[in-house]
């Protein structure tokens, strides 16, 4: 052990994790920032919204008064949630009957349909947009090979990690991109309803969510969703012990109290059976990474991590969508995840869904002004930055909405009444643009 | 690191390993470009056929991906004698398959009207999308 040891400070390794959550959040909001630009300012009216399963209670149109807006979109919003819990409780109902196959082959059944037509839609406003001269036989051509490429990617077979992430990041943007096409009020309330849903579904013991990762805590078995895992942190030190030793003190404060004892794996009386793989493993490689979970257990001092995820169904685009008889079944839903947790190999994952509605409020702020995007971004990725350290603190799986959406919902409406008749009045001035 | 800035050299990797004996050992370990997380040396053999095969189902993009995991095999040309057949077809499909569609997107769009004549118009996406309503979306 007499070898030469690279001291890491507490930003590279903490430092490393953290960036390589925040990064892929980032791009999509900025993707979803960009397509609301271009494409929406091309249509000039914000009367064509969609009629949605999001919108099958009120329909907004913008003569209504503020009180009917207002209770309309509660009144959307509370059905959306209404359905999101019902459809959740029966993926619930379908893990614990064991039909993982089932669910398995419906995700990626929906992941096609997302990238397939979502994302056809969204390339065809674009072609329409930019009067891009192509021929429909290499369009067809390449959306197939895109959605297929994409499903294999996601959810049947192992390919490279940048392209995992870059398809997950994708779909992430083309829900988004599609709920920001909801009307204005809808939208809001459907943010913090969805954020008061994950509260509770996430942290109440009867909450779906919290017996979906019960049951697949207590079967050891993986929840089959569409989930963003951070690459993890590979570290080049010699000493692996040392290494291990620094990740155990950011991670698991627990672990001290307990000292070294080996194994330490805590009741599942709570159902948090937290753990942590050792990274020995990546590191040495000289085991199959995909062995960690048996290997480790007898490792001294060390334990594993559990996935820590949780769902929340999303509604694929339904109602009255059928121009030639295609059809889109209103049922078809589209399960995804959200919350943030910790995976089996340390590394962080997060839930597609707060990627989804992360983008879809600053896609909503970028429809105000570019200020409001930046403050909503700032907002959220602070936001973010506290659910991680709560995640390093409680050691559980936890909602990674609830935070975000509320500061970015706060900065958004304080941005709009305060800080734009500043900045307007300042630039009017000429003392600040 | 260091053994793959001389690549071109000297065909065997004798230098390489004198100078970097553990890093082109470990390097020469794993056949995928995620190193250590991606796959081992006995499911790449499995994966690398399975994305051969499935790309022949008019997927191109599968080929490209396909040489994009397996990188580390075309780069070293005499590691991984099993794999490497199935990269290297991929990759000359991928390129075959390239040339083609680039030709033909290239001529339609360059070519336009004056080339198809009234089919042009059948043809191109946006006038299609329209017709069929595909992006009213209600």
């Amino acid at each position: 052990m007499a070898q030469n040891q690279r001291p890491t400070s507490i930003l590279e390794s903490l430092g490393e994790e953290i960036v390589r959550i925040v990064a892929p959040v980032s791009i999509c909001m900025f993707m979803v920032v960009i397509l609301v630009s271009i494409l929406n300012s091309s249509s000039s009216s914000s009367a064509a919204t969609v009629s949605s399963i999001a919108t099958i209670a009120y329909n907004e149109s913008s003569s209504d008064s503020l009180w009917d807006k207002f209770t309309g979109a509660l009144l959307n919003s509370l059905v959306f949630v209404a359905i999101i819990t019902v459809a959740t409780f029966v993926m619930v109902l379908l893990f614990y009957l064991r039909c993982v196959k089932f669910l398995k082959y419906y995700m990626g059944f929906s992941a096609f349909i997302v990238l397939g037509f979502l994302g056809g839609e969204i390339a065809l406003f674009l072609i329409e947009d930019f009067d891009v001269p192509v021929d429909c036989f290499s369009f067809l051509v390449v959306l197939f090979n895109f959605s297929a490429v994409g499903v294999l990617a996601v959810f049947m077979s192992k390919m490279p990690i940048l392209v995992t992430q870059g398809y997950l990041v994708l779909i992430g943007m083309l829900v988004a991109y599609w709920f920001t096409l909801l009307p204005e009020w809808t939208t809001w309330a459907l943010l913090v309803a969805l954020a008061l849903y994950d509260l509770a579904a996430v942290l109440l013991p009867v909450g779906p969510l919290r017996l979906l990762v019960e049951l697949a805590i207590s079967r050891d078995e993986d929840i089959p969703a569409l989930v963003y895992e951070a690459r993890p942190v590979v570290y080049h030190e010699s000493s692996p012990r040392d290494a291990v030793q620094t990740r155990m003190r950011v991670w698991r404060e627990r672990n001290e109290i307990s000292g070294n004892l080996p194994a330490v794996l805590d009741s599942v009386s709570e159902g948090n059976v937290i753990s942590e793989s050792s990274v020995d493993e990546i590191e040495t490689s000289d085991s199959n990474p995909n062995s960690e979970s048996s290997v480790v257990r007898a490792e001294e001092g060390q334990v594993l991590i559990r996935n820590s995820e949780l769902l929340v169904p999303l509604i694929d685009i339904g109602g009255n969508v059928q121009p030639h008889g295609e059809e889109v079944s209103a049922s078809n839903e589209n399960l995804m995840l959200e919350g943030i947790g910790l995976g089996s190999s340390g590394a962080i994952k997060l839930g597609l869904g707060d990627f989804i509605f992360y983008s879809v409020l600053v896609g909503r702020a970028a429809m105000y002004d570019y200020m409001t995007v930046y403050a909503c971004y700032l907002a959220i990725v602070a936001g973010l930055g506290i659910t991680l350290m709560l995640l390093a603190i409680y050691q559980k799986a936890l909602p990674a909405l609830p935070v975000s959406i509320a500061l970015g919902i706060m900065f958004y409406f304080l941005t709009r009444l305060f800080l734009e008749v500043f900045v307007v009045q300042c630039s009017l001035n000429l003392l600040m643009f | 690191m260091e053994s793959s800035q001389n690549p071109n050299t000297i065909p065997n990797s004798n230098p390489n390993r004198i100078q970097n004996p553990v890093s082109s050992q470990i390097a020469a370990l794993w056949p995928t470009i995620d190193a250590s997380l991606g796959l081992s040396g006995e499911e790449s053999v499995s994966y690398a056929r399975r994305f051969y095969k499935f790309g022949f189902a008019l997927l191109p993009f599968l080929w490209a991906v396909n040489c994009f995991y397996f990188w580390p095999v075309l780069r070293d040309s005499h590691s991984f004698p099993r794999i490497r057949p199935y990269i290297v077809g991929s990759a000359i499909g991928f390129a075959v398959f390239m040339a083609i569609i680039s030709s033909w997107a290239l001529t339609f769009s360059i070519g336009g009207e004056r080339l198809f004549g009234p089919v042009w118009n059948k043809l191109v996406m946006y006038n299609l999308a329209d017709k069929l309503g595909l992006t009213g979306w209600s």
